[in-house]
């Protein structure tokens, strides 16, 4: 355990006044791991442009602790991770019997940090809901997802966040042959949102897709970065992100897609637009590219640019004031990676977050779907 | 009620209008005919309030009011109508949001009392028709995916829906089949009327043997070099536009 000087010690001494219950040897040997590796800094090139400093002096508070699931931490686990497993106070511990079929979605909602492993058995079909607390000061939640052999799971992640909020949320997954993960992410407003997805190929023919959208408003910072290794052969990763900057807001997207030796015939695209709608905006979009395979094939493309003023002419041409044709243009822009969401009621639910967000009071008939 | 007066216009530092005057009197069709790159796109845009040009000398009036003073959203609930030689593709806007939302921003403007979603779907269905356009394509996005005979055709379903006093078509005969300039010609000739007016852009006589206008006009080098009625369309077509350049 750390000195009593260490800028760490505070998690310690929380860690002390957790109910005796909940100080479980899992959590204790987490907080081994996080006293030794301390939250990221912005050295890290994966954390250049998120400071975690302030949270750094947040001390979680006593909670109603319950059991979550223990497992060994991954192999590459941070001081986040570490931080997560020590002080989460609940989580879903799901594991779906083989060819099941989930209407209903599960559901990671609720405030405080939480952790979450979810199994997904072979040729089983489940969806998953992740609410974060639009609130939350501080809260993480951490994703350990299974799918197995032709297991399929689709997610709808959404953050609606006061401009006070602090959001941190990872999902780790690991594919199985020709297993299917489709992510949809809605990140709106709030202070700070850190969000990676970090997904394994790990056997033939799995495929990922992520269907993105962020809106950075007021000061803040909404930072994704994603990491897709193909470690097998026929594997699909797609990535279809929209980002739009309003006031001060920045925004980030790093999307690292690795191509293992082997992983012949992967088939992978990530297409990043951007839409910056102040002067002080900013967004950063990087793709990483790392290929060690000769028969793939990599897409990727990202674009940053303003309303497109051909289409503003167009809709104000036929009577639309330019204020109402500037929100068309822009909610028309931010739903696009949505609409392909293939679940309805996800596809609806993210559809209306976003048009309810942009102040919108378009009516039901004015979108696509 | 529309008086074009000497207009000069250019792009950046190019003049393309070198004094363009020209009255359209209500009930009545005029054609400008010329070569590419006469100044008929950039006369239409100018009249219709898109930026990026500079009117460097004359005006426009319509009915009376300055035209060139007025914001593209007002010249539109005036009565003022662009079909636009390549529509814009919206993805993800409806064409039925779309329709109704420019007449009710329309019809406010006018201080008109805006059409409810029921009463505006039966009147938009109705033209949908008579364009002889599939009534889903009001739940496709905004020519999304169109083709160029089905974005024209749906710049006339936008004009039969917003019920324009002066109709200002750009080459919208381009790209259109035998069939689909046949429908597309019914709908303007729909709109004909003692009240409206209409102003065909086009490089063709093709769409005047269905439209026919009262007048024709030839814009060369950014001026109206000659005027005349239907008959000058069709010598025109004989003989192209090199012996007028030349005059």
């Amino acid at each position: 355990m750390g000195s009593m000087n260490s800028p760490l010690q505070h998690y310690a001494d929380a860690f002390e006044r957790l109910p005796e219950a909940a100080r479980t040897t899992h959590r204790r040997e987490a907080l081994q791991r996080l006293l030794a590796l301390g939250l990221p800094t912005p050295d890290l090139e994966d954390w250049k442009y998120t400071d975690l400093a302030a949270l750094r002096e947040l001390t979680p508070g006593p909670s109603d602790y319950r059991t979550i699931p223990e497992g060994a931490p991954p192999a590459d686990a941070d001081g986040l991770d570490a931080f997560n497993a020590t002080f989460a106070v609940d989580g879903l511990d799901v594991e779906i019997a083989a060819k099941a079929d989930l209407a209903e979605p599960l559901l990671a909602t609720g405030t405080g940090h939480r952790r979450h492993r979810i199994r997904v058995g072979r040729h089983a079909r489940a969806l998953l809901r992740i609410e974060l607390d639009p609130d939350a000061e501080f809260q993480t939640a951490f994703f350990d997802v299974d799918l197995a052999e032709g297991a399929s799971l689709q997610v709808l992640r959404t953050q609606d966040a006061t401009p006070d909020a602090q959001l941190i949320t990872r999902i780790r997954a690991r594919l199985g042959r020709d297993a299917k993960l489709d992510v949809s992410t809605v990140d709106l407003g709030g202070k700070l949102g850190r969000h990676d997805l970090n997904v394994d190929l790990a056997e033939p023919g799995a495929e990922v897709r992520l269907r993105g959208l962020f809106v950075a408003s007021g000061s803040g910072l909404i930072d994704n970065h994603t990491r897709f290794d193909h470690r097998a052969p026929h594997g699909t990763s797609r990535e279809l992100v929209r980002g739009l900057a309003h006031d001060s807001g920045r925004g980030v997207f790093n999307g690292r897609i690795v191509v293992h030796p082997g992983a012949q015939k992967t088939d992978s695209e990530q297409r990043i637009a951007n839409l910056i709608l102040s002067p002080k905006a900013e967004i950063n979009a990087k793709p990483e590219l790392e290929i060690y395979a000769d028969d793939v094939k990599c897409a990727h493309g990202a674009t940053f640019g303003q309303l497109d003023l051909t289409a503003l002419f167009y809709l104000r041409s036929r009577g639309l004031p330019e204020a109402e044709a500037r929100a068309l243009l822009t909610l028309a822009f931010a739903m696009e990676p949505l609409r392909q969401i293939p679940n309805a009621a996800f596809r609806n639910e993210a559809l209306k977050r976003v048009a309810t967000h942009l102040r919108s009071d378009l009516d039901e008939a004015a979108l696509v779907s | 009620m529309l008086e074009i007066n000497n207009l000069h216009a250019r792009v950046e530092d190019k003049e393309i209008l070198k004094g363009v005057t020209l009255s359209i009197k209500a009930g009545e069709v005029h054609a400008i005919m010329g070569p590419n790159g006469s100044g008929k796109s950039t006369l239409s845009h100018v009249l219709a309030g898109r930026e990026g040009y500079e009117v460097t000398k004359g005006g426009a009036t319509f009915q009376g009011q300055d035209l060139l003073a007025m914001e593209p959203e007002a010249r539109a609930a005036a009565g003022v109508f662009l079909g636009f030689q390549y529509p814009v593709e919206i993805p993800g806007v409806t064409n039925l949001y779309f329709l109704k939302a420019a007449l009710n921003a329309q019809r406010k403007t006018r201080g008109d009392k805006e059409l409810d979603a029921a009463d505006f779907l039966a009147y938009v269905k109705q033209r949908v028709k008579q364009m002889q356009m599939d009534v889903k394509m009001l739940h496709r996005g905004v020519n999304e995916d169109f083709s160029g005979g089905e974005k024209k055709r749906n710049e006339i379903l936008q004009m039969l829906v917003l019920q324009p006093k002066l109709m200002i078509l750009d080459e919208t005969d381009s790209g259109l089949d035998i069939d689909a300039l046949k429908v597309v010609s019914d709908g303007i000739n729909a709109m004909r009327s003692k009240d409206t007016a209409t102003l065909l852009v086009t490089h063709y006589q093709r769409l005047l043997d269905y439209v026919q206008p009262d007048f024709v006009h030839v814009l060369a080098g950014g001026r109206i070099v000659k005027s005349g009625g239907p008959d000058l369309a069709r010598e025109l077509e004989e003989k192209g536009y090199g012996w007028l350049a030349a005059a």
